[in-house]
């Protein structure tokens, strides 16, 4: 059982600004410190594809995860938005849930269809990459974020990919931050690969870092 | 022309994001579009951009009407395209069979999506025929295959040059993967890397008194005799044939020595080039054939790779029951090589599934 209160977080976010990436490994991070944790796909434009690919080997690692599997999908096709019933009820689940919410503004609405989101003290998160051109400028992350709306604090997750370098990381989130100073949205932490684990000195950042590792290539989106 | 872009920037993006951006650099005046998985993001991205650049969008009831909408606003001087997948694909090619009887320069980006009917809205290759060979009678269009998001942002800007250029309905074939993967590439403006944008320019109501000071503008899709009909088919091909060795794009890679030549086009021509790699490192000689343009296909330059090889045969690799085989199969007729296939219509191929097949049968 959960030691302390239930924590309770959605992040939103730029279509691929990394939403799913920092979802997974934040319940795993809660799932490693012996908390029973809900991972919930929160995609109702394309319900089937987000996590399913890799739901099997997020549960081998312990996670309850509610998303789609292959047998679930038969015979909807493609269809409009649809709202798994599981997902909708997620906060029914003991212990800790984190939200996935997939499709960009409009996906962050979605939350309004949780059944008792609102009395839950949900802690909404909007993952920032400064090389996703929608989000790359000052100006622009403040745009886009008010579109948002509520939302609590901010994770810079600035990378490019593969071709990733500290400089990018480095010059991308010093500007997410002036954008979050601007429009006073802390920024919860800084998201980097664990691969330039060597090269980061976490102390250099004003913010806490989280090293990530990527699982969304396994599933190809 | 407004700058887009500015100086060339590195960008994290999806592969519809990009295909939105590249119009944009490209000069593009306005999309017509009808929802469908997996080309929206397209829509979404241009609507998004559209009113910060003062360029124009309309959702149309079908994609019939997105076809002809965007045949219309062409006749205009403007620049438009429309892109779609699957069953969408089928809708246009009535439109685009105009465009290909009218010379119209209409640029069209088709993200594939598993068939038959609206079979998945996730991937496939299974759209090639109908992209290349599409039109009832025998109208001509220029179809470049990509394999990356940079190939995406890359031929769009070309595709756009192409169809203004030579008046004929241009077509970039993407895939579901290609829309919504995401992976880095660059942004640029294209006179920075050397690349003139072809102006647009109308096609009708342009000025002048008829009989005095121009001839007529005929663009006509059809006609009262069978000998005009046919003069003017004769014609068109001519003129294709006469430009297609200035389109034709393709990539060959250590075909001289290869036993074996693997052929594949668009997001596979990725993994046949790892599986390649891997194959030689295994000391199995293997090479790698990749045609751009689907249409005009690099029919010459294949014979030609596979004359110079030792390869006593071919494996065509393709997420899809033969539809690149058929192309090969046509344009390379009489010759000798065996020909092997690796069909797995609407589904990914990975390197590992290349490589076994290529184990298997030498």
């Amino acid at each position: 059982m959960n030691q302390d209160a239930r924590i309770i977080e959605a992040y939103v976010g730029e279509y691929a600004s990394g939403k799913s990436e920092i979802a997974i490994n934040r319940a795993l991070e809660l799932q490693r410190m012996q908390r029973k944790v809900t991972l919930v796909d929160l995609d109702i434009v394309e319900p089937f594809y987000t996590l399913r690919p890799i739901k099997e080997s997020l549960e081998k690692e312990g996670l309850n995860v509610i998303a789609y599997s292959r047998s679930d999908s038969f015979g909807l096709g493609e269809t409009g938005a649809m709202l798994n019933p599981q997902a909708r009820w997620a906060l029914r689940n003991e212990g800790d849930v984190i939200f996935d919410v997939g499709y960009g503004i409009h996906g962050a609405k979605t939350l309004n269809l949780i059944e008792e989101a609102a009395q839950s003290g949900i802690t909404v998160l909007a993952v920032i990459n400064y090389m996703r051109p929608m989000t790359g400028s000052v100006k622009l992350i403040k745009e886009y974020i008010k579109e948002l709306g509520i939302v609590h604090a901010i994770v810079a997750n600035t990378h490019l990919g593969d071709e990733t370098t500290l400089d990018i990381i480095i010059k991308g989130n010093l500007e997410i931050f002036e954008a979050a100073r601007q429009i006073e949205i802390p920024v919860a932490y800084i998201a980097i690969e664990e691969k330039h684990k060597e090269s980061v000195n976490k102390e250099e950042f004003i913010v806490p870092v989280k090293f990530i590792r990527r699982y969304m290539p396994a599933a190809i989106w | 022309m407004e700058k887009i872009i500015g100086e060339p920037k590195k960008a994290f993006m999806t592969g519809n994001e990009t295909i939105a951006w590249a119009c944009l650099a490209a000069g593009a005046d306005i999309m017509f579009g009808y929802p469908i998985t997996p080309q929206n993001e397209v829509m979404h991205y241009w609507t998004r951009l559209a009113p910060k650049y003062n360029k124009g969008f309309l959702q149309t009831e079908d994609e019939l009407s997105a076809g002809f909408t965007t045949c219309g606003a062409v006749q205009a001087g403007k620049k438009a395209f429309t892109a779609t997948a699957g069953p969408g694909n089928v809708l246009m090619q009535e439109p685009f069979g105009m465009a290909e009887a009218m010379r119209l320069p209409v640029l069209a980006i088709i993200q594939q999506r598993g068939g038959p009917s609206s079979g998945t809205v996730i991937y496939s290759q299974q759209e090639v025929t109908l992209t290349t060979f599409g039109g009832n009678g025998e109208g001509h269009r220029i179809v470049y295959s990509t394999a990356t998001h940079q190939e995406l942002y890359d031929y769009v800007i070309k595709g756009f040059n192409t169809a203004w250029k030579y008046r004929f309905p241009t077509f970039v074939l993407g895939d579901g993967y290609q829309a919504k993967m995401r992976e880095p590439l660059e942004m640029y403006e294209p006179l920075d890397k050397g690349i003139e944008l072809v102006e647009a320019y109308p096609l009708i109501g342009v000025p002048g008194q008829i009989g005095v000071d121009r001839e007529p503008q005929h663009l006509c899709n059809i006609y009262s005799l069978e000998e005009e009909l046919y003069d003017v088919v004769m014609q068109m091909s001519e003129e294709y044939e006469s430009i297609s060795p200035d389109i034709i794009e393709f990539q060959a890679k250590d075909c001289e020595d290869a036993e074996i030549i693997i052929i594949s086009h668009g997001v596979v021509s990725r993994v046949a080039d790892d599986a390649v790699k891997i194959l030689r490192a295994q000391g199995i000689k293997a090479g790698y054939f990749r045609p751009i343009t689907l249409r005009p296909f690099p029919r010459q330059q294949l014979k030609d790779v596979i004359a110079n090889s030792s390869a006593k045969q071919i494996l065509i690799a393709e997420s899809a029951y033969g539809q690149l085989e058929r192309l090969v199969k046509q344009e390379i007729y009489g010759e000798t090589v065996k020909i092997n296939n690796l069909f797995m219509p609407g589904v990914g191929i990975i390197d590992f599934d290349i490589i076994n097949k290529v184990k298997s049968i030498i």
